[in-house]
């Protein structure tokens, strides 16, 4: 293995060794600011990102002000009920056009020379335009300056800066299936509700990819949270729970031994009204859904990670989970409760405690693993320059074995973060970032039958 | 009493509890809570209380409809001292060294039983070379009992626009 240099310029970003059967992460890609610069580039300025919920602007007029890649935007829904992304920047100058976190208006307007715009985007106001020749050129010229693109998947809006970019289904592939599923759980389908986790990590945004991509962890860093469900009279297993990678960059975790769902798989801290009510939600999916459907809707709990900045957790409850990098070292976290939109009030108030008690930077498991992104991005100063060779690397081999044989990966194995890592050197696109020796198998394990 | 002991004075239940006596229940649970005696502090708590943080976008809706930080009833709020307690909690272990100060304390009756306590805070972290602030305002209700004042509602809010880098809730706030 080659030796790795103080920003891992010089040494492949992933060495994959079939004969060995080991796969090694160079730590440069946590730590150099000149990786976080090729990836704002190659990835976060190419791809298609999570913007947020079309539930979160429900309303015409309703509006979000939210940083994606950096830039700060205005999610918003206009008159007419259309969803727009515009970059929340007066086209005249560049001043921050909203400076109000959210609300509803039907008109921006800068406070600066008080330019004003529709939420479609139109200019409705420039004070004492006579003084530029031909005005209407001007308004014309002057709209809002949206996102390139913009695609909405069951409510999931996305946005691409590039215009070029496939068509958002195309590149969500088999993950789009699994957030419909979640959409399947409950007739009327999911909103989002108030009350968004906003907190920020002093760590690298792929540590928390990996993170939740990770059953291996589970067991020894939530010991306290595990203990907690034990007492409260629910075994937890990690016996059947896998790993897919799901292709470009997606990955998914199905865990069937993780805990109780709420409103689908009973448990005994949930009480006994609950489990009457699920009883009854059970028959109603089986009407509307079939059995099969069923099975994989309401028995799995899923971890999909949608590449590169959404993590939907389908456990206890449901959130969701986006992720803006901010340096090398820092990520900011957003975390939205995603609930039935008819729900009963007890059973709503049952999902709020337990999701809140599990995930979450006050939960009782969240923050054993923000103290774990943060520990790695502290130790991982100890190897940075190291002139030993293979050192500045970290492991992610566990599971290659059974890899290599065509057996499909458990989660408590590292292949989704592998699925993960290879689709990154891929996109950010290093010179020789990927070494592999051996023989590749011919085709990694992906997807399965769920419809 | 004089009229100047009155001052500040608030009768619930029968009870005359003054803001004094409100000031000092507030400092030794911070004393507490800065000692890590979590045991003598789980004291501070009738049967059936609950523990709040919402969230920072909050805007007083009910935590039961919707998202917070913390949502613990007295169930999980005895899990948590557990927890916290354990050498597993890696998030705490090493504990946070905190270092609390309380001010602007009110007291109102709330119904019949109870004090709805108003009071800001600013509780300093320190862990892992790094130094955070956390600023806010407590609302509590408490409760006069033959011990003395406990909570029925500890509710912590904060004045943040969002949890600063690394700043998590992973002690009691």
């Amino acid at each position: 293995m080659p030796q790795a240099g103080r920003d891992g310029s010089a040494t492949p970003m992933i060495v994959e060794d079939w004969d060995a059967l080991t796969f090694r992460v160079n730590r440069a890609a946590y730590r150099s600011p000149d990786v976080f610069a090729q990836e704002r580039e190659n990835i976060w300025m190419r791809t298609w990102l999570y913007l947020g919920h079309e539930s979160e602007i429900a309303e015409p007029n309703d509006f979000k002000v939210r940083t994606l890649a950096g830039r700060p935007l205005i999610f918003c829904r206009d008159t007419a009920g259309e969803v727009h992304a515009w970059l929340n920047s007066c086209p005249h100058r560049g001043t921050v056009l909203c400076r109000e976190s959210e609300g509803s208006n039907k008109l921006f307007q800068c406070f600066y020379h008080a330019w004003t715009f529709r939420n479609n985007g139109d200019v409705a106001a420039i004070p004492d335009d006579a003084a530029y020749e031909g005005s209407e050129g001007l308004r014309e010229s002057m709209k809002l300056r949206s996102v390139p693109r913009l695609e909405i998947h069951e409510g999931y809006v996305f946005v691409s800066f590039n215009p070029d970019v496939p068509p958002l289904l195309e590149y969500l592939g088999d993950a789009a299936d699994y957030m419909t599923m979640i959409e399947q759980q409950h007739v009327g389908g999911m909103t989002t509700t108030p009350g968004v986790q906003l907190y920020s990590v002093r760590g690298n945004w792929k540590l928390a990819v990996e993170n939740a991509m990770d059953g291996y962890h589970f067991s020894p860093t939530h010991n306290t949270f595990v203990g907690y469900l034990r007492e409260s009279g629910f075994a937890v297993t990690d016996d059947d729970q896998y790993a897919y990678n799901l292709g470009n960059g997606h990955g998914l975790l199905v865990l069937t031994g993780h805990g109780g769902r709420i409103s689908m798989i009973w448990e005994p801290r949930f009480g006994a009204d609950e489990k009457v009510r699920t009883e009854e939600h059970r028959k109603e999916m089986l009407e509307r859904l079939g059995e099969k459907r069923t099975h994989y809707v309401a028995d799995e709990s899923h971890i999909l990670f949608v590449f590169p900045n959404l993590l939907l957790f389908d456990i206890e409850g449901l959130s969701i989970r986006q992720l803006e990098p901010v340096s090398a070292g820092q990520t900011d976290v957003r975390a939205w409760q995603l609930v039935p939109r008819n729900e009963d009030p007890a059973a709503r108030a049952l999902r709020m405690k337990t999701v809140v008690s599990f995930v979450g930077p006050g939960g009782l498991a969240t923050p054993d693993d923000i103290e774990a992104y943060e520990a790695v991005q502290r130790g991982i100063e100890a190897t940075a320059g190291d002139p030993r060779t293979g050192l500045d690397y970290s492991d992610m081999s566990r599971g290659m074995v059974d890899e290599v044989k065509g057996v499909q990966g458990r989660s408590i194995d590292e292949g989704a973060m592998r699925g993960f890592w290879r689709h990154w050197v891929g996109a950010v696109g290093i010179d020789g970032g990927l070494q592999v020796g051996g023989e590749r198998p011919a085709a990694f394990l992906e997807g399965r039958d769920v419809r | 009493m004089t009229s100047v002991d009155e001052y500040g004075v608030v009768t619930v239940a029968g009870r005359n509890v003054s803001r004094a006596q409100v000031e000092d229940f507030l400092y030794v649970e911070a004393d507490l809570l800065d000692a890590w005696q979590l045991d003598d502090w789980l004291a501070l708590f009738v049967d059936g209380a609950r523990y709040e943080i919402p969230t920072t976008d909050y805007r007083g809706w009910s935590l039961h409809e919707g998202g917070s930080f913390v949502d613990d009833d007295y169930d999980l709020l005895r899990a948590r001292v557990k927890r916290l307690k354990s050498r597993k909690a890696h998030a705490e272990n090493p504990h946070s060294r905190t270092h609390r100060l309380i001010s602007n304390v009110r007291a109102f009756a709330h119904e019949d039983d109870a004090l709805r306590v108003t009071a800001s805070f600013i509780v300093h972290r320190a862990r892992d070379g790094q130094f955070d602030t956390y600023v806010g305002r407590y609302e509590h209700l408490l409760v006069p009992t033959d011990e003395g004042l406990r909570f029925r509602l500890r509710r912590s809010i904060l004045t943040h626009e969002a949890l600063p880098p690394g700043a998590r809730l992973s002690f009691i706030l």
